[in-house]
């Protein structure tokens, strides 16, 4: 048993069924919520219900995470308000606007698209590893957090910053040598794309609905979201 | 056995609405630090997410493969009777479903609904504090959680007409509109409706009240029972069939717009053709359509003027621009909008059934303290709102803490600057 | 009478001692010598002195072993590592080490063919017994009694352990006969296997690579000459000195890559450019060979230098790698849509049997709460 088998296993037959489990997870969790039964809403609106739904999306992606005195939250707890813009933020630009990532997509879709030079999205990754470290540390000390979270809590920040610290390392070839980092990058991505659907890691799916209703409940009083 | 209780109505509520919110939580802890309840008093237990925790632990355990192994394996626990009535204290108490905490939530979770929907499994349970129940009894055996039966309503009404000399029409058959007055105002602050009378009458509306329609007060959706929402609903309802209006108008009483306004059509048969208002929106129409004029600057000889924003009426109730353009003309030089303002105001603290409760009295005095900071920041020397319960809390509260603050109801101010 | 050292032919055929001393260099400068500390290398430092001067480690070495007896068999392959080579340019080095070789028997280059040739082959491993080094090239059939691979009726894996049996030390060349190469590829009709898979227990230095670099055989093979030892390998048996860099890591492109500047396609202006060929396909980054360092043709140039991806073709399974122009960081193995569909539908279809199994609860609850009322 050497690296490089290893390897072509955590990129072959293990990614998989990992990307397997994740599609059937996934499609199990959607479809368990959709069908659930949805009451329909018979109050007369007094603005525009869609409105609302389209004002909650574009207010939480485009200004909420860039003009953060507009939540009177960020007075409150500025370093985890950005820790968790920034981590968000960082993960979104390494999976989709990094070089190595984007041909991973391009090879599972079909198309690819124009990146972000190494160097940028370095900085991204390097800050979105130090904002994992920042919310780990505020879970651990927040009165509120230490009540509300359960060991899924914790399983779920480890797999994410496993696949953010291994990939850093491969970029940079640190430590140890470019197959076994790659491997413990693979191992720890196939991890986590199982362990989504178990997880309230899933909640970017669930986002929508939430959102939606959010925007909806809100746009029907005709106040801003 | 109140646990088998409160988790059944837990089951029986949870559709996708629920389920689906309930999925999309992170744990991020924000909503804590939009609740007022949690940044006055540091207890934890009352985060928003947490108020909600058994509606979870019973969704996860009776919904979901993964709840229902963890279950088994012991890495969860069952709801208990004393977990349900430890947390209907809190979220009885501790709670005005002021709905602030969806406003922080990066998922964007109706918390304040799904509050509610813990509040109807403790109320099928049996589950109330015991002040807010001998409310809700008394509003379901007298009409009114203040005792306001239609015999005192027909002495108040009459001896209100009498001190203000305003007309008050009562019973009156073919009417447009029929406005309903809380007990609140009724029994304490019943210049209230000499005031509004007052408005009504300048702006030429056909308006009348009502016997059988006197409260519109919901100490049933304050304690979470649909059943009983529906029946003082009704009680509303049935009046303005009886009477043909086309418009029912709630006054100053926040949680009664959102029940009436907001939440009757889905729970039960509303009459057709008959639009549901507040008061002041109403009011905002008047000054808009030149109904009613109001003398500039009436109130700028008084120092410092600031608006609070009721939960009910503002962030959940929409009426945000009314008291702003009326407050524009009446003090446009003294009005300071404190901050947060409009929809991401604080909460009085004392909505949502607390100020009945005698036990949440340090709580709601603590929040209170966040609202005399706010005021103390503009510097205000009076405080304007549009709900009576936020008066209710404000006045209680001068009172407890020696404030040196004028508070006022919008509508006795629109009321006494109106040009003849 | 005792065989003449390699100093004594080359003297013989007139090489100066000075020139002698030269290309010694030239072998200790190819193989690393100036790099390890030799004398502790694999044990040879009792025997070879304490000198620390890799020149005069290999002269000593070149001037008391006589020649040395390589047998060389083909199997699946293609010739090319032998082609690669007999075509080098490189006249010093690997002349020197060539002619310091006796090929006793080559499968392409013997002059003699059939029955004569086999016996010529016969006779050489009977004489040179222990001593030769055995040179495989191709990958090994033993697949169906291994008639998809027949040399005068033996099959290859017959003539593989027959031969290995006598030698000395075992080297496999080219990526088929180190890793199974092209017959290995999916899906391998002849069932086709790696020296190391068809020989289990032996250790087999791979020189691997489609072919391998010239230079990195010779100068592995002067090793052994003066050594009398197989070299430091890494864990798939390739010698470091050649195989301990990857292309990414000594890439002259590599700059580009940290930049962040790709060449999207094969004529692009970043191509135009020699922008980083990383989004091309390129497997530098795990590949291990020493084409960016000693590069082909005599140190002319290399594929990313001429403007083609790496294809990784000293790394096992390298032809189903997932494609050529693939990116490197792409997956092996993708669902395909069907299978992903199928994962899909699944979820679903159970997601909708949990989702009726809720409602039914709710149903129990609702007439559970009326019971109660």
């Amino acid at each position: 048993m050497n690296w490089t088998d290893i390897l072509a296993f955590a990129r072959g037959p293990f990614f998989e069924v990992a990307l397997l489990v994740f599609i059937a997870g996934m499609a199990y969790r959607l479809v368990r919520i959709l069908f659930l039964g949805w009451q329909p809403d018979k109050v007369p609106a007094r603005g525009s219900k869609l409105g609302g739904v389209a004002k909650s999306f574009l207010k939480g992606v485009l200004i909420w995470p860039f003009i953060p005195w507009v939540k009177n939250t960020f007075k409150r707890n500025p370093i985890i308000y950005m820790a968790g813009g920034l981590f968000h933020l960082g993960l979104f630009v390494v999976i989709f606007l990094g070089t190595a990532h984007m041909l991973v997509w391009k090879s599972l879709i079909g198309i690819g698209w124009k990146t972000l030079p190494l160097p940028i999205v370095d900085w991204f990754a390097a800050a979105t590893i130090v904002a994992i470290i920042a919310l780990f540390i505020n879970r651990l000390v927040n009165p509120v957090l230490k009540l509300i979270s359960g060991p899924a809590e914790w399983f779920n920040l480890l797999f994410v910053f496993l696949p953010m610290v291994t990939g850093y390392a491969l970029t940079h070839h640190l430590w140890f040598r470019y197959e076994v980092l790659y491997s413990l990058h693979m191992i720890s991505v196939d991890v986590l794309l199982i362990w989504i659907p178990l997880s309230r890691i899933s909640h970017f799916m669930f986002y929508f609905f939430s959102k939606a209703i959010h925007g909806a409940d809100f746009g029907k009083r005709a106040v801003e979201p | 056995m109140e646990n088998q209780v409160v988790i059944n109505t837990f089951v029986k509520e949870t559709g996708g609405y629920v389920a689906s919110q309930l999925e999309a939580c992170t744990r991020c802890g924000m909503c804590a630090e939009a609740c007022h309840f949690y940044q006055a008093t540091e207890n934890p237990e009352f985060a928003p997410i947490w108020k909600i925790e058994l509606l979870k632990r019973a969704y996860e355990q009776r919904f979901t493969l993964i709840g229902k192994i963890k279950l088994a394996l012991g890495v969860d626990k069952q709801i208990t009777d004393d977990d349900v009535a430890h947390f209907s204290k809190i979220v009885y108490e501790a709670c005005t479903m002021c709905n602030k905490c969806s406003m922080v939530c990066p998922m964007g979770i109706q918390l304040g609904p799904l509050i509610h929907e813990v509040r109807t499994g403790f109320s099928n349970a049996g589950l109330v504090p015991a002040d807010l129940m001998a409310a809700v009894n008394k509003q379901v055996t007298e009409g009114s959680p203040l005792g306001v039966t239609d015999d005192v309503f027909e002495s108040r009404m009459e001896w209100v007409a009498d001190e203000w000399e305003v007309e008050l029409p009562m019973d009156v058959k073919g009417a447009d509109t029929l406005v309903v007055f809380s007990s609140i105002e009724i029994m304490k602050f019943p210049e209230n409706i000499a005031a509004i009378a007052k408005i009504l009458n300048k702006a030429g509306e056909k308006w009348t009240l009502s016997t059988k329609a006197r409260e519109v007060v919901n100490f049933g959706f304050y304690e979470g029972s649909t059943e009983r929402t529906i029946m003082f609903l009704k009680r509303v309802f049935d009046g303005a069939v009886d009477l043909g209006v086309k418009k029912i108008v709630v006054t100053e009483c926040g949680h009664a717009y959102d029940a009436m306004r907001w939440t009757s059509y889905n729970i039960m048969d509303v009459p057709k053709g008959i639009e549901i208002t507040h008061i002041v929106g109403l009011i905002g129409e008047y000054v808009r359509s030149g109904k009613i004029k109001l003398k500039k600057g009436a109130l700028d000889n008084g120092g410092t003027i600031t608006f609070h924003d009721a939960c009910k009426i503002q962030r959940r109730g929409g009426h945000i621009k009314e008291p702003r353009e009326v407050l524009s003309i009446l003090a446009p030089k003294t009005f300071k909008e404190m901050s947060p303002n409009r929809e991401q105001a604080v909460c009085c603290g004392g909505g949502g059934g607390v100020i009945a409760i005698k036990e949440a009295d340090p709580i709601r005095y603590a929040a209170f303290e966040l609202k005399i900071d706010q005021m103390k920041k503009v510097g205000a020397k009076t405080v304007v709102m549009s709900c009576s319960n936020c008066r209710l809390q404000f006045t209680d509260c001068v009172q407890h803490f020696n404030l040196d603050v004028k508070v006022a109801g919008l509508s006795q101010l629109v009321a006494d600057a109106l040009v003849e | 009478m005792p065989d003449k050292s390699i100093f004594e032919e080359l003297k013989e055929k007139g090489v100066s001692r000075r020139d002698f001393m030269k290309l010694c260099g030239t072998v200790a400068g190819a193989i690393g010598l100036t790099y390890l500390p030799p004398v502790k290398l694999n044990g040879a430092s009792a025997k070879l002195g304490r000198s620390y001067k890799p020149a005069a480690l290999v002269a000593k070495a070149l001037a008391t072993k006589s020649r040395l007896p390589v047998i060389w068999l083909e199997f699946q392959d293609c010739a090319g590592c032998s082609e690669a080579l007999t075509r080098s340019q490189s006249p010093t080095l690997v002349d020197l080490v060539l002619n310091q070789i006796t090929v006793e028997y080559h499968e392409t280059l013997s002059a003699a063919a059939g029955f004569q040739a086999d016996d010529a082959k016969m006779a050489a491993m009977k004489k040179y017994a222990g001593k030769y080094v055995l040179v495989i090239e191709g990958s090994v059939s033993p697949k169906d009694g291994g008639v998809y691979c027949t040399i005068g009726g033996k099959s290859s894996l017959a003539l593989l352990q027959e031969a290995a049996a006598g030698a000395a030390a075992i080297i496999a060349t080219g990526n088929c006969a180190a890793f199974g190469g092209l017959p290995k590829a999916n899906p391998n009709p002849t069932g086709a296997v790696s020296v190391s898979e068809a020989l289990p227990g032996k250790t087999i230095l791979n020189i691997p690579g489609c072919p391998a670099i010239p230079e990195v055989f010779t100068g592995t093979l002067a090793h052994f000459l003066i050594f009398g030892t197989l070299p430091e390998l890494d864990q798939l048996n390739r010698p470091k000195t050649f195989y301990g860099n990857t292309i990414h890591d000594r890439c002259l492109r590599r700059p580009f890559y940290e930049a962040g500047k790709f060449a999207s396609s094969f004529d692009d202006e970043g191509a135009k450019q020699g922008y980083c060929l990383y989004k091309l396909g390129c497997k530098g980054p795990t590949t291990y060979n020493a084409c960016a360092s000693l590069k082909w043709c005599g140190g002319l140039s290399f594929p990313v230098q001429s403007g083609h991806p790496c294809l990784g073709c000293s790394e096992p399974n390298f032809w189903d790698g997932g494609g050529f122009y693939q990116g490197q960081s792409a997956p092996l193995d993708r669902p395909a849509l069907v299978t992903a569909g199928a994962a899909l539908a699944t979820g679903a279809v159970i997601g909708a049997g949990a989702a009726a199994a809720n409602h039914a609860q709710k149903k129990t609850a609702e007439h559970d709460e009326k019971k109660e009322k």
